[in-house]
């Protein structure tokens, strides 16, 4: 059994609820979103506060994230708040931060011509520490407060979500103008949260209605093209896997048959989205790959009815991860770097889980879910239709190829306050272990971030 | 099985007749985290001093209070709000009774946490007055119960068609804490909580 261990608590701690932490993604960074509302900037070397951003927002804030796809050499981060508005927030990294980033001084002067906020001086000679952020644009239209907010990993996109039951994307032109792309109004509750897919076009919302929605661009337009209905409660989170996320499982040789098949269908599927919920389950959701059929030769694909057709997609639940949580989900996190899963609540554990390869002799046996047993390693044609009933899953997920188990575990992760967020980040204090090595960011209801060590 | 809702004339209950106890044990004020002001948790110890997490004030004085809270003490806080409708107290009107309140222990060795459950009758059908009876009960024992008790308020089943919309809202963690931002909403529910101790 692999051990969470304590390892900081960032100082000096908020002395209000502390709803969501970002890690930045380059810089030893992390963004807290509190109730007070501002957000702190620890670093992630010493667990000090590094900056504070405040005065933008009237009313908590509820969520922030950090745009990936900012050039080197500038921080954008966008907050989220219950006073219905988005803000985005720019600052420049000088030499500081970044290994070798130049300096301000290649004629960036937009940058310094700040709008309203962020105080005076927009420090941008270089020298870390002393650059400001400055607030770039208010980004008004939800009609309540916005609950999360996420950019795009590969296209200038934003998207925000909130009690108003509506998803906007948002469309980042020059000059901090960001216009609506769509407002996308089909579920019938608060939208909890929204995540972007890591390698395609596609956003991911979970609701209060306790359904999860997927949207892709149809033609011109953004549309609900998928929804997975299944949980039992409000949906806090859900979040993608990365894109290569098959090799998490571990090398690709010495597969049996069935695993390759499984693999394969990964490959197809892309990554599988994980979510959340107040019905304490955790569940895993896969895409079924649409097999397109083939055109008789010299036959042109025709345009409007494929393109319907095209553009639903289907997917299923392909597995629930071990039910250990007793009081609402609020978060879970999945490593882009190691694919483990963690997972925190209103019951204020932290629970880890590794995704492995089922035994072979659970699966020769067939696991007694009433599929038809595998009598040894006959490849028949039989074997595609078993391998698919086996990777679809059954109610008990029984049959899947892989399975997911619990491998550490903490009580009162915050003292006895609710836990509401947790993420895995790259780890960056003197202590790392090794190259690639990640901690656990946990954000409490006690006003704490807390730094977690993972020790196989 | 559907009770007349239709509740113009409530039964009221005279307060002697309600549930108390004998002596009154003092409930220790807390800052709590629907406080109009900025909450002030006690600011922790320096935490690159210990590896554990330091225990904080408000679980040590709540160790000594682990004796007191039972059912009763739960009544003692809610009982004295205010109805928002009516000039009279949530116990006088059987909103809340003794025997709809009920704690369960931790569930586990390791977990400090314990769960208050409480029912409360409605006295009208209007969805939105429940919801706002709900969140001051709520908000109540938020704010006066130690952080280890986690507080589940229901409607009664049986007393009102919108339970389900209710019982989801009150639950909600996200949408109570934004309702305590909302001026108005804060008003009302202060109005309702000035009557209590």
């Amino acid at each position: 059994m692999s051990r969470l261990t304590h390892l900081a608590t960032c100082t000096p701690p908020c002395n209000t609820r502390t709803w969501l932490s970002a890690p930045h993604p380059y810089l030893p960074l992390l963004a807290t979103a509190c109730a007070d509302k501002s957000v702190r900037v620890y670093s992630l070397r010493d667990f000090r506060l590094e900056s504070t951003i405040s005065g933008g927002h009237k009313r908590s804030i509820r969520s922030c994230a950090w745009k990936s796809s900012a050039g080197k050499g500038e921080s954008v981060l966008g907050t989220g708040s219950f006073d219905a508005s988005a803000g985005i927030w720019r600052r420049w990294e000088g030499g500081g931060g970044g290994s070798g980033g130049k300096g301000g001084g290649e004629g960036e002067v937009d940058f310094t011509t700040g709008l309203a906020g962020g105080g005076g001086g927009d420090g941008v000679d270089g020298d870390d520490g002393e650059d400001e952020w400055r607030f770039a644009v208010i980004l008004d239209g939800h009609d309540s407060e916005i609950k999360s907010l996420a950019f795009a990993p590969s296209a200038p996109l934003l998207a925000t979500c909130s009690r108003d039951k509506s998803v906007w994307i948002w469309e980042e032109l020059e000059d901090d103008n960001f216009e609506t792309v769509a407002v996308l109004q089909e579920h019938e509750g608060d939208v909890k949260c929204v995540a972007w897919h890591p390698t395609e076009e596609v956003l991911a919302s979970g609701s209060y209605d306790d359904n999860v929605r997927l949207w892709r661009e149809d033609v011109d337009d953004w549309a609900c093209c998928a929804l997975l209905a299944g949980h039992e409660g409000t949906v806090w989170l859900g979040q993608f896997e990365d894109g290569n996320g098959i090799y998490a499982l571990g090398s690709q040789e010495a597969l049996g048959r069935e695993q390759r098949a499984y693999v394969d269908l990964r490959l197809k599927a892309g990554a599988r989205l994980m979510s959340c919920s107040d019905d304490m389950t955790i569940r895993v959701w896969r895409r079924v790959p649409r097999e397109k059929p083939e055109l008789p030769a010299g036959q042109v694909r025709t345009a409007s009815i494929w393109r319907n057709r095209d553009f639903e997609e289907e997917w299923v639940e392909e597995a629930r991860l071990p039910q250990v949580h007793e009081r609402p989900v609020y978060c879970v996190s999945w490593s882009r770097k190691t694919g483990r899963v963690a997972s925190t609540g209103s019951d204020g554990k932290i629970v880890v889980y590794e995704e492995r390869w089922r035994s072979a002799v659970d699966v020769k046996n067939g696991d007694g879910d009433g599929d038809v047993s595998m009598a040894g390693d006959n490849a028949g044609p039989d074997m595609e239709d078993i391998t698919a009933k086996k990777l679809h899953g059954s109610d008990g997920h029984k049959g899947g190829v892989t399975e997911w188990t619990v491998v550490a575990e903490i009580d009162n992760a915050h003292d006895v306050f609710e836990v509401n967020h947790v993420i895995w980040a790259p780890r960056a204090d003197k202590g790392k272990r090794f190259e690639g090595e990640e901690v656990l960011v946990s954000t409490g209801d006690d006003g704490e971030v807390k730094i977690w060590t993972f020790d196989t | 099985m559907e009770a007349d809702k239709d509740n113009a004339n409530p039964t009221i209950i005279n307060p002697s007749d309600l549930p108390s106890r004998r002596r009154s044990a003092p409930t220790a004020k807390r800052a709590g985290l629907f406080d109009a002001l900025t909450p002030a948790y006690p600011s922790l110890v320096d935490a690159s001093s210990s590896p554990e997490p330091s225990p904080s004030e408000a679980s040590l004085s709540s160790d000594e209070e682990t004796e007191d809270i039972d059912e009763q003490e739960v009544y003692d806080l809610i009982s004295t709000i205010s109805d928002p409708e009516h000039p009279l107290s949530l116990g006088s009107l059987g909103v809340v009774k003794l025997e709809d309140i009920a704690i369960l222990p931790p569930t586990s060795p390791r977990s400090r946490i314990s769960t208050v459950t409480v029912l409360v009758t409605p006295t009208t059908s209007a969805c939105s007055l429940t919801t706002v009876i709900g969140l001051g009960v709520k908000v109540r024992l938020v704010n006066a119960l130690p952080p280890r008790f986690r507080i589940d308020v229901r409607i009664k089943p049986g007393t009102s068609g919108t339970a389900g919309e209710v019982n989801k809202q009150l639950g909600d963690k996200e949408r109570v804490a934004a309702a305590m931002e909302n001026k108005s909403l804060l008003n009302v529910v202060n109005n309702m909580l000035a009557t209590c101790e």
